[in-house]
Protein backbone atom coordinates (compact mmCIF):
# COMPACT_ATOMS: atom_id res chain seq x y z
CA UNK A 1 0.00 0.00 0.00
CA UNK A 2 1.25 3.39 -0.95
CA UNK A 3 1.30 6.02 1.76
CA UNK A 4 0.91 9.73 1.07
CA UNK A 5 2.53 10.53 4.39
CA UNK A 6 4.86 8.22 6.20
CA UNK A 7 7.08 9.07 9.13
CA UNK A 8 9.64 6.84 10.72
CA UNK A 9 10.72 7.27 14.33
CA UNK A 10 10.03 10.96 14.03
CA UNK A 11 11.27 12.79 17.12
CA UNK A 12 11.71 16.36 18.19
CA UNK A 13 13.17 17.72 21.37
CA UNK A 14 13.31 21.29 22.60
CA UNK A 15 16.21 21.44 25.02
CA UNK A 16 15.35 18.85 27.65
CA UNK A 17 11.73 18.52 26.69
CA UNK A 18 10.84 15.67 24.36
CA UNK A 19 7.93 17.07 22.35
CA UNK A 20 7.55 14.21 19.89
CA UNK A 21 9.07 10.77 20.22
CA UNK A 22 9.30 7.91 17.74
CA UNK A 23 6.19 8.74 15.82
CA UNK A 24 5.29 6.45 12.95
CA UNK A 25 2.45 7.97 11.00
CA UNK A 26 0.98 6.20 7.99
CA UNK A 27 -1.60 8.00 5.93
CA UNK A 28 -3.12 6.65 2.76
CA UNK A 29 -4.51 8.52 -0.22
CA UNK A 30 -8.04 9.84 0.06
CA UNK A 31 -8.23 9.48 3.83
CA UNK A 32 -9.35 12.08 6.29
CA UNK A 33 -6.82 11.41 8.99
CA UNK A 34 -7.87 12.65 12.40
CA UNK A 35 -4.85 13.57 14.46
CA UNK A 36 -6.08 13.58 17.99
CA UNK A 37 -4.59 14.41 21.34
CA UNK A 38 -4.89 16.73 24.30
CA UNK A 39 -3.39 20.21 24.14
CA UNK A 40 0.37 20.13 24.28
CA UNK A 41 0.61 16.50 23.18
CA UNK A 42 2.85 17.35 20.22
CA UNK A 43 0.31 17.60 17.42
CA UNK A 44 1.32 21.05 16.23
CA UNK A 45 5.01 20.22 16.50
CA UNK A 46 4.46 17.13 14.34
CA UNK A 47 2.52 19.13 11.79
CA UNK A 48 5.24 21.76 11.69
CA UNK A 49 7.76 19.09 10.95
CA UNK A 50 5.54 17.67 8.20
CA UNK A 51 5.53 21.12 6.60
CA UNK A 52 9.27 21.58 6.95
CA UNK A 53 8.81 24.52 9.32
CA UNK A 54 10.79 22.65 11.95
CA UNK A 55 13.59 20.19 11.50
CA UNK A 56 13.15 16.81 13.21
CA UNK A 57 15.73 15.94 15.87
CA UNK A 58 15.73 12.44 14.43
CA UNK A 59 13.66 10.22 12.18
CA UNK A 60 12.44 10.69 8.62
CA UNK A 61 9.38 12.13 6.95
CA UNK A 62 8.25 11.00 3.53
CA UNK A 63 5.45 12.80 1.76
CA UNK A 64 4.46 11.54 -1.71
CA UNK A 65 7.38 9.10 -1.25
CA UNK A 66 9.82 12.01 -1.16
CA UNK A 67 12.05 13.02 1.71
CA UNK A 68 11.00 16.38 3.16
CA UNK A 69 14.55 17.44 4.03
CA UNK A 70 15.72 16.87 0.46
CA UNK A 71 12.75 17.83 -1.69
CA UNK A 72 10.86 20.27 0.51
CA UNK A 73 9.89 22.69 -2.24
CA UNK A 74 8.61 20.02 -4.66
CA UNK A 75 6.56 18.46 -1.85
CA UNK A 76 5.11 21.75 -0.61
CA UNK A 77 4.00 22.59 -4.14
CA UNK A 78 1.31 19.96 -3.59
CA UNK A 79 0.55 20.59 0.07
CA UNK A 80 -1.91 23.11 1.46
CA UNK A 81 -1.82 24.00 5.12
CA UNK A 82 -3.41 25.93 7.92
CA UNK A 83 -1.32 25.86 11.07
CA UNK A 84 -2.88 26.83 14.39
CA UNK A 85 -4.29 30.36 14.41
CA UNK A 86 -4.95 31.64 10.94
CA UNK A 87 -2.23 33.89 9.54
CA UNK A 88 -3.29 36.82 7.46
CA UNK A 89 -2.35 40.39 6.64
CA UNK A 90 -4.95 42.50 8.46
CA UNK A 91 -4.32 45.68 6.45
CA UNK A 92 -5.12 43.91 3.18
CA UNK A 93 -8.48 42.75 1.87
CA UNK A 94 -9.38 39.07 1.64
CA UNK A 95 -8.74 39.22 -2.09
CA UNK A 96 -5.34 40.88 -1.64
CA UNK A 97 -4.38 38.36 1.00
CA UNK A 98 -5.03 35.54 -1.43
CA UNK A 99 -3.35 37.48 -4.23
CA UNK A 100 -0.14 37.78 -2.19
CA UNK A 101 -0.07 34.01 -1.80
CA UNK A 102 -1.25 33.33 -5.33
CA UNK A 103 1.67 35.34 -6.71
CA UNK A 104 4.12 33.12 -4.88
CA UNK A 105 2.36 29.92 -5.91
CA UNK A 106 2.10 31.07 -9.52
CA UNK A 107 -1.43 29.79 -10.12
CA UNK A 108 -3.99 31.55 -12.27
CA UNK A 109 -5.94 34.53 -10.96
CA UNK A 110 -9.27 32.78 -11.46
CA UNK A 111 -8.38 30.42 -8.60
CA UNK A 112 -8.91 33.26 -6.12
CA UNK A 113 -12.57 33.56 -7.05
CA UNK A 114 -12.91 29.80 -7.05
CA UNK A 115 -11.55 29.32 -3.54
CA UNK A 116 -13.51 32.30 -2.23
CA UNK A 117 -16.57 30.57 -3.64
CA UNK A 118 -15.66 27.27 -1.94
CA UNK A 119 -15.36 28.88 1.50
CA UNK A 120 -18.23 31.29 0.79
CA UNK A 121 -16.37 34.53 1.35
CA UNK A 122 -17.17 36.08 -1.98
CA UNK A 123 -19.21 38.94 -0.57
CA UNK A 124 -16.41 39.87 1.83
CA UNK A 125 -13.65 39.65 -0.80
CA UNK A 126 -12.99 43.37 -0.87
CA UNK A 127 -13.18 44.02 2.85
CA UNK A 128 -10.11 44.31 5.02
CA UNK A 129 -9.41 41.16 6.97
CA UNK A 130 -8.93 43.28 10.12
CA UNK A 131 -12.71 43.41 10.54
CA UNK A 132 -13.36 39.71 9.92
CA UNK A 133 -14.78 37.40 12.56
CA UNK A 134 -12.60 34.51 13.65
CA UNK A 135 -14.71 32.12 11.59
CA UNK A 136 -14.18 34.22 8.48
CA UNK A 137 -10.44 34.42 9.11
CA UNK A 138 -10.35 30.68 9.56
CA UNK A 139 -12.20 30.21 6.27
CA UNK A 140 -9.84 32.63 4.56
CA UNK A 141 -6.97 30.49 5.85
CA UNK A 142 -8.58 27.41 4.35
CA UNK A 143 -9.14 29.28 1.09
CA UNK A 144 -5.43 30.14 1.01
CA UNK A 145 -4.52 26.52 1.59
CA UNK A 146 -6.72 25.44 -1.33
CA UNK A 147 -5.34 27.94 -3.85
CA UNK A 148 -3.00 25.55 -5.65
CA UNK A 149 -5.39 22.58 -5.52
CA UNK A 150 -3.10 20.55 -3.27
CA UNK A 151 -3.11 16.76 -3.13
CA UNK A 152 -2.56 16.89 0.61
CA UNK A 153 -4.24 19.32 2.95
CA UNK A 154 -2.95 19.73 6.49
CA UNK A 155 -5.28 21.54 8.87
CA UNK A 156 -4.23 22.15 12.45
CA UNK A 157 -7.20 22.73 14.73
CA UNK A 158 -9.32 24.32 11.98
CA UNK A 159 -12.42 24.59 14.17
CA UNK A 160 -10.64 26.05 17.18
CA UNK A 161 -12.52 29.00 18.63
CA UNK A 162 -15.43 28.80 16.21
CA UNK A 163 -19.09 28.94 17.14
CA UNK A 164 -21.25 25.86 16.48
CA UNK A 165 -22.52 27.03 13.10
CA UNK A 166 -18.97 27.85 12.05
CA UNK A 167 -17.83 24.42 13.15
CA UNK A 168 -20.57 22.71 11.15
CA UNK A 169 -19.74 24.80 8.10
CA UNK A 170 -16.06 23.93 8.21
CA UNK A 171 -16.83 20.28 8.92
CA UNK A 172 -19.05 20.02 5.86
CA UNK A 173 -16.41 21.73 3.78
CA UNK A 174 -13.72 19.33 4.93
CA UNK A 175 -15.89 16.28 4.29
CA UNK A 176 -16.56 17.49 0.76
CA UNK A 177 -12.93 17.91 -0.29
CA UNK A 178 -11.75 14.30 -0.58
CA UNK A 179 -14.87 13.36 -2.54
CA UNK A 180 -14.87 16.30 -4.90
CA UNK A 181 -11.19 16.98 -5.34
CA UNK A 182 -9.53 13.71 -4.37
CA UNK A 183 -7.56 15.34 -1.60
CA UNK A 184 -6.01 13.60 1.35
CA UNK A 185 -6.59 15.51 4.56
CA UNK A 186 -4.81 15.54 7.89
CA UNK A 187 -6.84 17.31 10.52
CA UNK A 188 -5.75 17.76 14.10
CA UNK A 189 -7.98 18.42 17.04
CA UNK A 190 -8.19 17.96 20.77
CA UNK A 191 -11.91 17.22 20.49
CA UNK A 192 -12.79 13.64 19.72
CA UNK A 193 -16.36 14.51 18.74
CA UNK A 194 -14.91 16.66 15.97
CA UNK A 195 -12.75 13.90 14.57
CA UNK A 196 -15.49 11.32 15.09
CA UNK A 197 -17.73 13.13 12.65
CA UNK A 198 -15.17 13.62 9.91
CA UNK A 199 -12.26 11.24 10.02
CA UNK A 200 -11.87 7.87 8.38
CA UNK A 201 -8.58 7.13 10.14
CA UNK A 202 -7.48 8.21 13.59
CA UNK A 203 -4.12 8.69 15.20
CA UNK A 204 -4.10 9.43 18.90
CA UNK A 205 -1.10 11.15 20.34
CA UNK A 206 -0.32 11.64 23.99
CA UNK A 207 2.84 13.08 25.50
CA UNK A 208 4.51 13.05 22.11
CA UNK A 209 3.82 9.38 21.45
CA UNK A 210 1.41 7.85 18.99
CA UNK A 211 -0.64 5.52 21.17
CA UNK A 212 -3.28 4.47 18.65
CA UNK A 213 -3.50 4.47 14.88
CA UNK A 214 -6.28 2.72 13.01
CA UNK A 215 -9.63 3.28 11.34
CA UNK A 216 -12.36 5.09 13.23
CA UNK A 217 -14.39 1.84 13.20
CA UNK A 218 -11.59 0.04 14.98
CA UNK A 219 -11.68 2.73 17.60
CA UNK A 220 -15.42 2.35 17.98
CA UNK A 221 -14.83 -1.35 18.72
CA UNK A 222 -13.40 -0.14 21.99
CA UNK A 223 -16.70 1.42 22.82
CA UNK A 224 -18.25 -1.88 23.98
CA UNK A 225 -21.37 -1.38 26.01
CA UNK A 226 -21.50 -2.45 29.65
CA UNK A 227 -24.64 -3.95 31.22
CA UNK A 228 -25.58 -3.14 34.81
CA UNK A 229 -28.16 -4.84 37.02
CA UNK A 230 -29.81 -3.04 39.92
CA UNK A 231 -31.38 -5.56 42.32
CA UNK A 232 -32.65 -5.56 45.90
CA UNK A 233 -29.79 -7.67 47.24
CA UNK A 234 -26.79 -7.10 45.06
CA UNK A 235 -24.23 -9.06 47.01
CA UNK A 236 -26.38 -12.17 47.18
CA UNK A 237 -27.22 -11.87 43.52
CA UNK A 238 -23.58 -11.47 42.59
CA UNK A 239 -22.58 -14.56 44.59
CA UNK A 240 -25.28 -16.64 43.00
CA UNK A 241 -24.17 -15.53 39.56
CA UNK A 242 -20.62 -16.55 40.37
CA UNK A 243 -21.92 -19.87 41.71
CA UNK A 244 -23.60 -20.38 38.33
CA UNK A 245 -20.34 -19.75 36.53
CA UNK A 246 -21.14 -16.25 35.27
CA UNK A 247 -18.25 -13.84 35.63
CA UNK A 248 -19.79 -10.63 36.89
CA UNK A 249 -18.42 -7.68 38.79
CA UNK A 250 -19.86 -6.12 41.88
CA UNK A 251 -19.23 -2.54 42.87
CA UNK A 252 -21.14 0.25 44.63
CA UNK A 253 -24.24 -1.90 45.08
CA UNK A 254 -24.61 -2.78 41.39
CA UNK A 255 -23.75 -5.87 39.44
CA UNK A 256 -22.21 -5.20 36.08
CA UNK A 257 -20.82 -7.12 33.14
CA UNK A 258 -18.54 -6.14 30.31
CA UNK A 259 -19.42 -7.56 26.92
CA UNK A 260 -22.84 -9.06 27.28
CA UNK A 261 -24.83 -10.82 24.57
CA UNK A 262 -28.63 -10.82 24.58
CA UNK A 263 -28.76 -14.52 25.54
CA UNK A 264 -26.41 -13.92 28.43
CA UNK A 265 -28.60 -11.14 29.80
CA UNK A 266 -31.63 -13.42 29.58
CA UNK A 267 -29.73 -16.17 31.39
CA UNK A 268 -28.62 -13.83 34.17
CA UNK A 269 -32.15 -12.56 34.69
CA UNK A 270 -33.38 -16.13 34.89
CA UNK A 271 -30.75 -17.05 37.49
CA UNK A 272 -31.53 -14.00 39.60
CA UNK A 273 -35.27 -14.59 39.48
CA UNK A 274 -34.81 -18.21 40.47
CA UNK A 275 -32.79 -17.05 43.47
CA UNK A 276 -35.75 -14.92 44.48
CA UNK A 277 -34.06 -11.62 43.92
CA UNK A 278 -36.08 -8.63 42.76
CA UNK A 279 -34.68 -7.00 39.68
CA UNK A 280 -35.24 -3.24 39.54
CA UNK A 281 -33.35 -2.27 36.45
CA UNK A 282 -31.27 -3.79 33.66
CA UNK A 283 -29.38 -1.08 31.86
CA UNK A 284 -26.96 -0.88 29.01
CA UNK A 285 -24.30 1.75 29.52
CA UNK A 286 -22.56 2.77 26.35
CA UNK A 287 -19.03 3.93 26.76
CA UNK A 288 -18.55 6.96 24.62
CA UNK A 289 -15.51 7.47 22.47
CA UNK A 290 -14.77 10.45 24.70
CA UNK A 291 -14.33 8.12 27.63
CA UNK A 292 -12.06 5.83 25.67
CA UNK A 293 -10.04 8.77 24.50
CA UNK A 294 -9.72 10.12 28.02
CA UNK A 295 -8.80 6.70 29.30
CA UNK A 296 -6.13 6.32 26.64
CA UNK A 297 -4.59 9.72 27.15
CA UNK A 298 -4.81 9.98 30.93
CA UNK A 299 -3.72 6.37 31.45
CA UNK A 300 -0.45 7.47 30.01
CA UNK A 301 -0.14 10.32 32.50
CA UNK A 302 -0.88 8.11 35.52
CA UNK A 303 2.25 6.05 34.89
CA UNK B 1 10.65 32.49 -7.78
CA UNK B 2 12.41 35.62 -6.58
CA UNK B 3 10.32 37.81 -8.87
CA UNK B 4 7.07 36.32 -7.56
CA UNK B 5 8.11 36.81 -3.96
CA UNK B 6 9.11 40.39 -4.67
CA UNK B 7 5.77 41.30 -6.23
CA UNK B 8 4.00 39.63 -3.30
CA UNK B 9 6.14 41.59 -0.85
CA UNK B 10 5.40 44.85 -2.60
CA UNK B 11 1.69 44.00 -2.39
CA UNK B 12 2.03 43.38 1.35
CA UNK B 13 3.54 46.79 2.11
CA UNK B 14 0.48 48.49 0.65
CA UNK B 15 -1.31 50.83 3.05
CA UNK B 16 1.42 50.40 5.67
CA UNK B 17 2.89 53.87 5.13
CA UNK B 18 6.27 52.58 3.92
CA UNK B 19 6.11 54.50 0.66
CA UNK B 20 5.15 57.62 2.56
CA UNK B 21 8.11 57.24 4.94
CA UNK B 22 10.41 56.74 1.97
CA UNK B 23 9.24 60.10 0.68
CA UNK B 24 9.19 61.80 4.06
CA UNK B 25 12.83 60.99 4.94
CA UNK B 26 14.58 62.83 2.11
CA UNK B 27 11.97 65.56 2.16
CA UNK B 28 12.58 66.14 5.86
CA UNK B 29 16.34 66.38 5.37
CA UNK B 30 15.98 69.02 2.65
CA UNK B 31 13.17 70.79 4.55
CA UNK B 32 15.58 71.38 7.43
CA UNK B 33 17.83 73.23 5.01
CA UNK B 34 14.83 75.18 3.76
CA UNK B 35 14.42 76.45 7.29
CA UNK B 36 18.17 76.99 7.69
CA UNK B 37 18.59 78.90 4.40
CA UNK B 38 15.22 80.57 4.78
CA UNK B 39 16.25 82.15 8.06
CA UNK B 40 19.89 83.03 7.39
CA UNK B 41 20.66 82.62 3.72
CA UNK B 42 22.98 85.64 3.45
CA UNK B 43 25.07 84.53 6.42
CA UNK B 44 25.37 80.99 5.07
CA UNK B 45 26.40 82.14 1.61
CA UNK B 46 29.25 84.14 3.17
CA UNK B 47 30.67 81.06 4.86
CA UNK B 48 32.20 79.58 1.75
CA UNK B 49 33.25 80.43 -1.78
CA UNK B 50 31.73 77.19 -3.00
CA UNK B 51 28.03 77.78 -2.30
CA UNK B 52 26.86 74.48 -3.84
CA UNK B 53 29.44 72.47 -1.91
CA UNK B 54 28.57 74.19 1.34
CA UNK B 55 24.86 73.63 0.74
CA UNK B 56 25.42 69.91 0.07
CA UNK B 57 27.49 69.63 3.25
CA UNK B 58 24.63 71.19 5.20
CA UNK B 59 22.14 68.78 3.68
CA UNK B 60 24.47 65.90 4.40
CA UNK B 61 24.71 66.80 8.08
CA UNK B 62 21.26 65.30 8.62
CA UNK B 63 21.31 62.53 6.00
CA UNK B 64 22.98 59.84 8.17
CA UNK B 65 20.46 60.39 10.96
CA UNK B 66 17.53 60.12 8.59
CA UNK B 67 18.96 56.99 6.99
CA UNK B 68 19.66 55.17 10.26
CA UNK B 69 16.27 56.11 11.67
CA UNK B 70 14.53 55.26 8.42
CA UNK B 71 16.19 51.85 8.21
CA UNK B 72 15.16 51.00 11.77
CA UNK B 73 11.54 51.96 11.10
CA UNK B 74 11.25 50.33 7.67
CA UNK B 75 12.82 47.02 8.74
CA UNK B 76 10.61 46.67 11.78
CA UNK B 77 7.54 47.56 9.69
CA UNK B 78 8.42 44.93 7.12
CA UNK B 79 9.04 42.32 9.79
CA UNK B 80 5.90 43.29 11.68
CA UNK B 81 3.76 42.57 8.62
CA UNK B 82 4.78 38.91 8.95
CA UNK B 83 5.05 38.93 12.74
CA UNK B 84 1.63 40.41 13.46
CA UNK B 85 -0.32 37.21 12.89
CA UNK B 86 2.77 35.02 12.62
CA UNK B 87 2.37 34.83 8.87
CA UNK B 88 5.95 33.50 8.65
CA UNK B 89 4.57 30.00 9.15
CA UNK B 90 2.11 30.45 6.29
CA UNK B 91 4.76 31.99 4.05
CA UNK B 92 7.40 29.35 4.70
CA UNK B 93 4.93 26.47 4.30
CA UNK B 94 4.60 27.60 0.68
CA UNK B 95 6.92 26.08 -1.91
CA UNK B 96 9.64 28.71 -1.47
CA UNK B 97 13.13 28.51 -0.08
CA UNK B 98 13.76 30.40 3.13
CA UNK B 99 16.83 31.99 1.61
CA UNK B 100 14.72 33.53 -1.14
CA UNK B 101 12.14 34.76 1.37
CA UNK B 102 14.90 36.61 3.23
CA UNK B 103 16.50 37.91 0.05
CA UNK B 104 13.14 39.25 -1.09
CA UNK B 105 12.61 41.19 2.13
CA UNK B 106 16.13 42.62 1.89
CA UNK B 107 15.59 43.59 -1.72
CA UNK B 108 12.37 45.45 -0.95
CA UNK B 109 14.19 47.42 1.76
CA UNK B 110 17.18 48.11 -0.46
CA UNK B 111 14.88 49.36 -3.22
CA UNK B 112 13.11 51.69 -0.78
CA UNK B 113 16.46 52.93 0.54
CA UNK B 114 17.76 53.75 -2.93
CA UNK B 115 14.50 55.33 -3.91
CA UNK B 116 14.88 57.58 -0.86
CA UNK B 117 18.45 58.42 -1.97
CA UNK B 118 17.24 59.33 -5.44
CA UNK B 119 14.54 61.53 -3.97
CA UNK B 120 17.15 63.17 -1.76
CA UNK B 121 19.18 63.98 -4.85
CA UNK B 122 16.17 65.45 -6.65
CA UNK B 123 15.08 67.51 -3.65
CA UNK B 124 18.61 68.80 -3.00
CA UNK B 125 19.01 69.75 -6.64
CA UNK B 126 15.60 71.39 -6.71
CA UNK B 127 16.15 73.49 -3.61
CA UNK B 128 19.71 74.29 -4.66
CA UNK B 129 18.43 75.62 -7.97
CA UNK B 130 15.75 77.59 -6.12
CA UNK B 131 18.44 79.16 -3.93
CA UNK B 132 20.36 80.13 -7.07
CA UNK B 133 23.66 78.82 -5.75
CA UNK B 134 25.59 79.23 -8.96
CA UNK B 135 25.72 78.36 -12.62
CA UNK B 136 27.89 75.26 -12.42
CA UNK B 137 25.97 72.53 -10.72
CA UNK B 138 28.28 69.87 -9.15
CA UNK B 139 26.31 66.83 -10.34
CA UNK B 140 28.99 64.37 -9.28
CA UNK B 141 29.13 65.74 -5.74
CA UNK B 142 25.34 65.77 -5.62
CA UNK B 143 25.19 62.09 -6.57
CA UNK B 144 27.93 61.23 -4.08
CA UNK B 145 26.20 62.92 -1.18
CA UNK B 146 22.95 61.22 -2.10
CA UNK B 147 24.04 57.64 -2.72
CA UNK B 148 27.21 57.17 -0.68
CA UNK B 149 25.51 57.41 2.74
CA UNK B 150 22.95 54.78 1.69
CA UNK B 151 25.67 52.42 0.43
CA UNK B 152 27.67 52.95 3.62
CA UNK B 153 24.49 52.19 5.63
CA UNK B 154 24.01 48.70 4.09
CA UNK B 155 25.52 46.92 7.13
CA UNK B 156 22.97 48.67 9.35
CA UNK B 157 20.18 47.54 7.02
CA UNK B 158 21.45 43.96 7.05
CA UNK B 159 21.83 43.97 10.83
CA UNK B 160 18.42 45.49 11.51
CA UNK B 161 16.66 43.07 9.15
CA UNK B 162 18.43 40.15 10.78
CA UNK B 163 17.36 41.23 14.26
CA UNK B 164 13.82 42.17 13.22
CA UNK B 165 13.12 38.93 11.38
CA UNK B 166 14.34 36.58 14.10
CA UNK B 167 12.95 38.46 17.14
CA UNK B 168 9.44 37.71 18.28
CA UNK B 169 9.57 40.81 20.40
CA UNK B 170 9.74 43.84 18.12
CA UNK B 171 11.04 45.87 21.06
CA UNK B 172 14.48 44.41 20.44
CA UNK B 173 15.03 45.73 16.87
CA UNK B 174 13.50 49.07 17.87
CA UNK B 175 15.92 49.36 20.79
CA UNK B 176 18.87 48.53 18.56
CA UNK B 177 17.52 51.08 16.08
CA UNK B 178 17.35 53.80 18.73
CA UNK B 179 20.92 53.10 19.80
CA UNK B 180 21.88 53.24 16.15
CA UNK B 181 20.34 56.70 15.84
CA UNK B 182 22.19 57.87 18.94
CA UNK B 183 25.43 56.46 17.54
CA UNK B 184 24.80 58.11 14.18
CA UNK B 185 24.14 61.39 15.96
CA UNK B 186 27.46 61.17 17.75
CA UNK B 187 29.46 59.87 14.81
CA UNK B 188 32.11 62.59 15.37
CA UNK B 189 33.34 60.84 18.46
CA UNK B 190 32.83 57.26 17.33
CA UNK B 191 35.79 55.10 16.27
CA UNK B 192 36.03 54.34 12.56
CA UNK B 193 35.10 50.66 12.89
CA UNK B 194 31.57 51.37 14.16
CA UNK B 195 29.09 50.75 11.33
CA UNK B 196 26.85 53.57 12.55
CA UNK B 197 29.58 56.07 11.78
CA UNK B 198 29.94 55.03 8.15
CA UNK B 199 26.92 56.87 6.64
CA UNK B 200 28.47 60.14 7.83
CA UNK B 201 31.27 59.37 5.31
CA UNK B 202 33.84 60.52 7.88
CA UNK B 203 37.03 58.63 8.53
CA UNK B 204 40.56 59.39 9.57
CA UNK B 205 41.79 59.28 5.95
CA UNK B 206 39.13 61.73 4.80
CA UNK B 207 38.17 59.46 1.96
CA UNK B 208 34.39 58.74 1.68
CA UNK B 209 35.05 55.94 -0.78
CA UNK B 210 36.50 53.83 2.06
CA UNK B 211 33.16 54.02 3.90
CA UNK B 212 31.32 52.97 0.77
CA UNK B 213 33.60 49.98 0.18
CA UNK B 214 33.44 48.95 3.81
CA UNK B 215 29.68 49.42 3.80
CA UNK B 216 29.06 47.24 0.77
CA UNK B 217 31.53 44.56 1.90
CA UNK B 218 30.36 44.38 5.50
CA UNK B 219 26.75 44.71 4.35
CA UNK B 220 27.09 41.60 2.20
CA UNK B 221 28.74 39.67 5.04
CA UNK B 222 26.07 40.65 7.57
CA UNK B 223 23.36 39.90 5.03
CA UNK B 224 24.72 36.39 4.45
CA UNK B 225 25.06 35.77 8.18
CA UNK B 226 21.47 36.92 8.76
CA UNK B 227 20.13 34.85 5.89
CA UNK B 228 21.86 31.67 7.08
CA UNK B 229 20.65 32.22 10.64
CA UNK B 230 17.10 32.87 9.43
CA UNK B 231 17.09 29.69 7.32
CA UNK B 232 18.55 27.61 10.14
CA UNK B 233 15.89 28.53 12.70
CA UNK B 234 12.66 26.63 13.28
CA UNK B 235 9.53 28.61 12.47
CA UNK B 236 7.40 28.93 15.57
Amino acid sequence: MEYIVQTQNLSKRFGKEQAVSNMNLQIRKGEIYGFLGPNGAGKTTTIRMLLGLMKPSSGTIKIFQKDITKERIQILANVGSLVENPSYYPHLTAYENLEAIRKILGVSKSRIDEVLEIVRLKEAANKKVKGFSLGMKQRLGIAASLLHNPELLILDEPTNGLDPSGIIEIRNLIKRLPKEYGMTIIISSHLLSEIDQMATQVGIVSKGKLIFQDSIEAMRQFAQPKVTFKVNNSEKGWRSLLANGIKADYRDGVIFLEECSDEKVAHIVQVLVQEGISIFRVEEEKRSLEEIFLQMTTGEQAI
Amino acid sequence: MMGRLLTADFLKIKRKGLWFLTLLGPFGVVALQMVNYGVRKDYLLQQSEDDWGYFLLNVHSFTPLAIVLGIAILTSFIASIENETNAWKQLIALPVSKLTVYLSKFTVLAILLFLASTLLMIFSLGYGLFLNLGETIPYLELAKFSYFPALAALPILALQLWIASVSHNQGIPITVGIFGVIFAYSSYVLPDWMIWKWPSLMNQWNEPMINVMLGVGTGILLYIAGMIDFARRDVK
